[in-house]
């Protein structure tokens, strides 16, 4: 379970999030929605504790990120798969290094392990034959697809965030991402953040909903309830995109 | 409103001085305690066997250009018969290691800053963490173990190329036999000189890395950010090289004496 508790965080004298409350329960995925720049990545930001609130908790299964030190936060952090906006893949290192790299790091299996789980992984995404590649031979769908074998590489990820994973993409290949993203979760079971701000792809994709506007929720709940309610923001949000 | 901008900027270098220093306490506790040998050879490769050719043409040059340079100096008062002795400890205490530094904080700070530069921008470094690996752990504390291990040793064979450039010179220009020069060259080789020697490039090394990481991980703003972070980094490098060099040169003149 991940808990946002009363988090405002501000960058100088900008305030960003704003007494922000949240829940998302254990192995479920919540779809936070809302207009570039209304603090939506900030909010994963706070998950992974790469940015602490100015004020109000985070909680992660009962661990209050805040409070963790450095080494707690990188050991926290290693149950976490974070898939962000263009991949963020090292382009020093060839696809199958990508996704070997989390194993290199924190296992001591041998190469021959490594291997064959990589090629598990690449096969589960989808993208077995560019093991050898250069992620700057990979298009933007690749690019995503390797990104979530990257994230899922650790043994058991209880959080899986995503930052816009859609963006940017044709929609045969969002579709097929948030496909992806569907499956990730009913294999890993993991409780799931999604950034986005294509409603189709979250309907994809979530199963809670929060609408967030000039840093504030202003909604939160399932599909219906989202659908049905009053605030003009969001049916202004839901006409256009329909 | 002065004093507010002026109290907005001392907070700004406060808060950097802070940011450095912990980058570098990090890194040296990285390297005692989670020593990563593939990544530092790998970085003392790339940074040292890299920089080769660069380090030894400008050593080449500055040899022949200094024993020129004394050599027309010298020979009005009959003393080219020091001239191996002069060039060897200009080579040695100052020239040698200050220009190899000078030449790899072109080459070397501007590339590390670079990289590390597209990596924050690109969120490769976020990435990192977000993995549970500290990017000082996995790219920082590597690269300064390789400035400082690869600097002394590249100084080392620029200053004896130096040296022998010198020779050169010396035998073709000033006529000063070959014997009579490397017994100057010998006189020169003394501890106060050698520790000056193996110091300097040490500690410029140190902060010809140090220095390009630290703009590096701080890159803000695509690719121009990455260019401004890069020059930034590159004369940042060279003043404090130069700086140092002063300061060093002067503690060990305090501790020796004037002897040469």
């Amino acid at each position: 379970m991940i808990r946002l508790e009363k988090v405002t965080v501000a960058y100088g004298e900008q305030i960003v999030l704003e007494g922000i409350d949240l829940e998302v329960p254990t192995g479920k995925t919540m779809v936070i929605l809302g207009e570039s720049g209304s603090g939506k990545t900030t909010i994963l930001k706070c998950v992974l504790g790469t940015l602490h609130p100015v004020s109000g908790r985070v909680l992660a299964n009962d661990l209050e990120v805040g409070k963790l030190t450095d080494e707690e936060l990188l050991r926290f952090r290693q149950r976490m798969g974070m898939v962000f906006q263009e991949g963020a893949l090292f382009d020093s290192l060839t696809v199958g290094e990508n996704v070997a790299f989390w194993l290199w790091e924190h296992t001591t299996l041998s190469d021959d392990k490594v291997e064959e789980r990589v090629r598990m992984l690449l096969q589960f995404v989808g993208l077995e034959s560019s093991i050898d590649q250069m992620p700057s031979d990979l298009s933007g769908g690749m690019r995503r697809r390797v990104a979530i074998a990257r994230a899922m590489a650790a043994e058991d990820p209880a959080f899986m965030l995503y930052d816009e994973p859609t963006t940017g993409l044709d929609p045969f290949t969002s579709k097929s991402i948030c496909d992806l993203m569907r499956r990730v979760q009913r294999e890993f079971k993991s409780t799931n953040i999604v950034v986005t701000h294509d409603l189709t792809d979250a309907y994809r994709v979530g199963d809670l909903f929060t609408f967030i506007k000039d840093a504030k929720v202003i909604a939160t709940g399932t599909r219906q309830e989202i659908e049905h309610s009053s605030d003009p923001f969001i049916q202004t949000f839901i006409s256009l995109d329909s | 409103m002065p004093v507010r901008r002026a109290l907005l900027f001392l907070t700004g270098v406060l808060v950097s001085v802070q940011d450095f220093t912990m980058m570098i306490v990090k890194s040296f506790r990285y390297l005692i305690f989670h020593f990563r040998m593939r990544e530092s050879l790998f970085e003392m490769d790339r940074l040292g066997v890299g920089s080769i050719p660069i380090v030894f043409l400008a050593n080449l040059f500055a040899g022949l250009d200094m024993a020129l340079q004394f050599s027309v100096v010298m020979a009005p008062y009959g003393a080219s018969n020091l001239l191996g002795r002069v060039v060897a400890t200009s080579i040695i205490r100052d020239m040698g290691p200050v220009l190899a530094s000078l030449v790899m904080s072109a080459r070397v700070t501007a590339g590390i800053t670079s990289e590390l530069g597209m990596m924050a921008t690109t969120q490769q470094i976020e990435a990192l963490l977000v993995m549970g690996v500290d990017p000082v752990d996995r790219l920082i504390a590597p690269k300064i173990l390789a400035g400082m291990v690869m600097l002394p040793a590249l100084s080392v064979v620029g200053d004896l190329l130096g040296v022998l450039a010198g020779l050169m010179v010396a035998q073709l220009g000033a006529h000063v036999p070959a014997p009579l020069y490397w017994s100057g060259v010998r006189s020169a080789l003394t501890l106060p000189n050698l520790v000056n020697g193996m110091l300097k490039p040490f500690v410029f090394g140190f902060i010809l890395v140090a220095i390009g990481c630290f703009y590096g991980l701080r890159t803000t703003g695509g690719a121009q950010g990455v260019g401004r972070a890069t020059t930034k980094a590159v004369v940042s490098a060279a003043i404090w090289i130069l700086i140092a060099n002063f300061m060093i040169s002067k503690f060990l003149i305090d501790v020796w004496g004037w002897k040469l």
